[in-house]
């Protein structure tokens, strides 16, 4: 076992028994049989996590660069049977940013939740494509992407699950929904399933809207200003995925850079 | 305390009320009736700001001032309440949150002090007991997954959280099963206040069974074509509205 030697990672609990090959330009993690830990990632640009049998990890990914900035970064998992891998992607800043993860359900009853949340404002490109390529039988996955997109930003979430012949009983769903603030900021949802097995259960869809004219009003109604009231909506929009953070300092640096983008 | 003058206005492009009068003055129930169609949710719309409704003539003074010109927030803040028919839900919101960011805003408005979050949780458990509220739905998302019950009994708490001064209640019997109606009703005479008016807009007489008005006023194609007492209410529930609809619309001396 190798500790970690880079920065950008930080593990919880810090004495997970986690193995760690950073030989390569591909930074390798595998988190052995039955092991559980958290894993904080604000920077890695190549990563790939293997699972081992029961085990399970929890991935925080936070992006937050300047407005000139490009960031691509790479994630791939493999996850065995019976171990459960959830991710929880911020994109909080950045001009140009592409954020991939490819996820390979390999053992039986694998279990994979990816969550992600983009804010974007000015000129900002914030793409998301993930893969989820459920391989074995009894597999279950949950996608669920949000994004809010300001001024002239543009958002864009590619989303591909893959149910091979062999996974039966694969139980996926798949949700991206969009928030838009102006007029010219811009979505592109592209929720995909590709199914070549016969008993399975899945669903996706998508939606891109703007802020609801009737809670808005409900809102000031209640003498609540305008202004408030949007605010309110906003980080309403925004905490669903917050709130699935568990680790409280990493939660309170969300708020503050959900504060930060959007004044809410 | 409320004056609207041969009040004309239309839901998009439609015409739908062809002049209106009433006034309300301080501790009065007046309640509104009519057939569908008649105009009562157009006037209630109307009086609380909603866009998509024009007034195209006449005119609503609200303690002396002009009602129309103002934004929802500060009619709210003037002590006007809306009890909605079909009231908004707002996932990520809690419904704790809301009231005391509304009551706080309100209080700003007024100069007061706003309420810290102890004294919050004090006043609102004191005003969900009125409405029989259980209090897990205090801290859950407004009136997201609640019945149809709940979410009228939440419309009356957020009233008797902002105490107003006029409270109009639309259709708030609407969808309410007996028991409901009676725990809803109990709330809003809980409510009944010299200093303060309601306005009932209503299909049906049975919520009147446990409000008594002072008016009743009756609406149809837009125009108020009767006014009496309480009695008024129990003669349309035998008779119904069709004896009304022909009539020529009363004016007030104005």
């Amino acid at each position: 076992m190798v500790g970690l030697k880079t920065k950008n990672l930080s593990v919880l609990p810090p004495d997970a028994p986690l193995q760690v090959d950073e030989t390569s330009e591909t930074l390798r993690i595998r988190v052995p049989a039955g092991c559980k830990a958290s894993l904080i990632d604000e920077a890695e640009s190549r990563l790939t996590i293997t699972l081992a049998e029961n085990a399970e990890l929890t991935y925080y990914k936070l992006i937050q660069e300047a407005p000139q900035a490009v960031h691509q970064s790479f994630l791939e998992v493999q996850i065995q049977r019976h171990a459960a891998f959830r991710s929880h992607v911020f994109l909080l800043g950045g001009g140009q940013i592409r954020h991939t993860i490819h996820v390979r359900m390999e053992g039986e009853q694998a279990e994979c939740v990816l969550n992600g949340l983009y804010l974007a404002s000015g000129e900002e490109k914030m793409e998301t494509h993930t893969l989820i390529d459920h391989i074995k039988p009894h597999g279950t996955s949950r996608e669920f992407y949000k994004g809010i997109l300001d001024q002239k930003a543009q958002g864009l979430f590619d989303g591909l699950i893959i149910v091979e012949k062999d996974a039966q009983k694969t139980d996926a769903s798949q949700t991206n929904k969009n928030l838009l603030l102006s007029s010219t900021a811009r979505a592109n949802s592209n929720p995909e399933l590709k199914i070549l097995a016969n008993d399975v259960k899945c669903k996706h869809g998508s939606t891109i809207g703007q802020i609801s004219p009737d809670q808005l009003f409900y809102m000031r109604s209640r003498g609540i200003p305008e202004s408030q009231a949007r605010r309110l909506l906003v980080y309403a929009f925004a905490s669903e995925m917050i709130n699935l953070v568990d680790h409280v300092p990493l939660r309170e640096k969300l708020e503050q850079a959900l504060f930060a983008k959007f004044h809410v | 305390m409320l004056e609207i003058k041969n009040l004309h206005a239309s839901a998009g492009d439609k015409p739908i009320l062809r002049g209106i009068d009433l006034k309300v003055n301080k501790g009065e129930i007046h309640a509104i009736m009519g057939p569908n169609g008649s105009g009562k949710s157009t006037l209630a719309n109307v009086l609380s700001g909603r866009e998509g409704f024009t007034v195209t003539l006449g005119s609503v003074t609200y303690e002396g001032k002009d009602l129309l010109a103002m934004a929802p927030e500060a009619r709210a803040a003037e002590g006007i309440f809306m009890a909605f028919q079909y009231p908004v839900e707002i996932p990520g919101v809690t419904n704790n949150y809301f009231m005391k960011t509304a009551l706080n805003a309100g209080r700003k408005h007024r100069g007061e002090k706003e309420l810290d979050a102890i004294d919050f949780l004090k006043l609102i458990k004191e005003k969900a007991k009125l409405v029989q509220m259980d209090p897990a739905l205090l801290s859950r998302s407004v009136n997201e997954g609640f019945s149809g019950g709940e979410k009228k009994r939440n419309e009356i708490l957020q009233m008797a959280v902002l105490e107003p001064r006029l409270a109009i209640l639309d259709e708030t019997d609407s969808g309410l099963d007996i028991d409901a109606l009676q725990i809803v009703a109990k709330g809003i005479n809980a409510l009944r206040h010299p200093d303060r008016a309601m306005i009932i807009v209503t299909h049906y007489q049975r919520l009147l069974n446990y409000i008594t008005p002072d008016f009743v006023h009756v609406l149809a194609s837009g125009r108020m074509v009767k006014s009496g007492g309480k009695e008024l209410a129990l003669e349309l529930e035998k008779k119904g509205y069709g004896w009304l609809e022909n009539k020529e619309p009363i004016r007030s001396a104005s």
